[in-house]
């Protein structure tokens, strides 16, 4: 089976889900390129940041779309472990992929309220 | 393994979309298709909607699963309450989105 | 290359830019689901007939 090139979506900060399911594909030989968009990060526990290195391990790459790529979320160098990419330059690199998934839900209207702190 | 024309993969993946998913596998089958559906991450709350057995057991074992981490990490007992059409084998990992991205020769993600 | 949009809920400016960078030099189509009753059958053909299908959320 050829290597599938795979985007992830991320547009709500619910779904950074997406970036463990990219990383399941990974480890079934695919390429797997999760994208935050407009800055809607997940918390970067240890589990999260692991999953993230772990992806570039695997010749894919987490990107932001729209926002600076965080600098809490580094390797053991200290080097962003997320790259940023512009909004022109990934509607190129989408063009090239095998499949597309905008993961969960559309980015939302409000802005959660303290009681989703932590979420 | 070329992807199979006659199957048709949805990706599953956010929790509101239990009538397009029911909507789409029938009219699927109905196309001459088989759907193959898998439910990850929020959407495994999809498995307690009273439509959801009927859709598992049109697809039959081998077409369709959840993510038994999603379910889990959401509250449910992935030992003790299988949801309703499904047996233990079809509580799965991200691999069975890879069987889907691999075998179905068409996917939507909902 | 034929490809298929289909969109969950409203596109937005970021999905309108993704989608004419996408459809460029392409044969594109469409399906709205956030209607009250998708025609589901003809959203089926339309998957059928693409080499690619994009839902957007």
């Amino acid at each position: 089976m050829e290597s599938l090139k795979v985007y992830f979506l991320i547009a709500n900060r619910m779904y950074g889900d997406g970036v463990r399911s990219g990383l399941g594909l990974s480890v079934e030989n695919h390429y797997a390129f999760p994208v935050i968009m407009n800055g809607e990060f997940p918390p970067f526990t240890n589990y999260m940041s692991d999953n993230i290195a772990w992806v570039k391990d695997m010749e894919g790459q987490v990107y932001s779309c729209g926002a600076p790529a965080p600098d809490n979320c580094v390797d053991e160098d200290g080097d962003k472990l997320i790259a940023e990419i512009s909004l022109e330059e990934l509607g190129e690199a989408l063009r090239d992929a095998d499949f597309i998934i905008p993961y969960g839900l559309s980015k939302q209207t409000n802005e959660p309220p303290p009681s989703c702190s932590g979420a | 393994m070329a992807a199979d024309p006659n199957k048709f993969a949805i990706f599953v993946t956010s929790s509101q979309n239990m009538r397009h998913v029911v909507g789409i596998a029938n009219a699927a089958e109905k196309a001459g298709k088989q759907p193959m559906v898998f439910f990850t991450y929020k959407s495994i709350h999809l498995t307690k909607d009273p439509r959801f057995k009927a859709l598992a057991e049109m697809c039959g074992e081998e077409n369709i699963a959840i993510c038994a981490d999603s379910y889990t990490c959401e509250g449910y007992d992935s030992a003790a309450d299988i949801p309703a059409g499904l047996s233990n084998k079809q509580m799965r990992t991200q691999a069975f989105h890879g069987a889907q991205l691999e075998e179905c020769g068409n996917y939507i993600v909902l | 290359m034929k490809i298929l949009q289909v969109y969950r809920s409203e596109p937005n400016s970021d999905i309108k830019t993704l989608v004419a960078i996408l459809n460029r030099d392409r044969e594109a189509d469409e399906f709205y689901l956030n209607v009250e009753n998708p025609d589901y059958d003809l959203l089926v053909a339309k998957v059928i007939a693409a080499d690619k299908t994009v839902s957007w959320w």
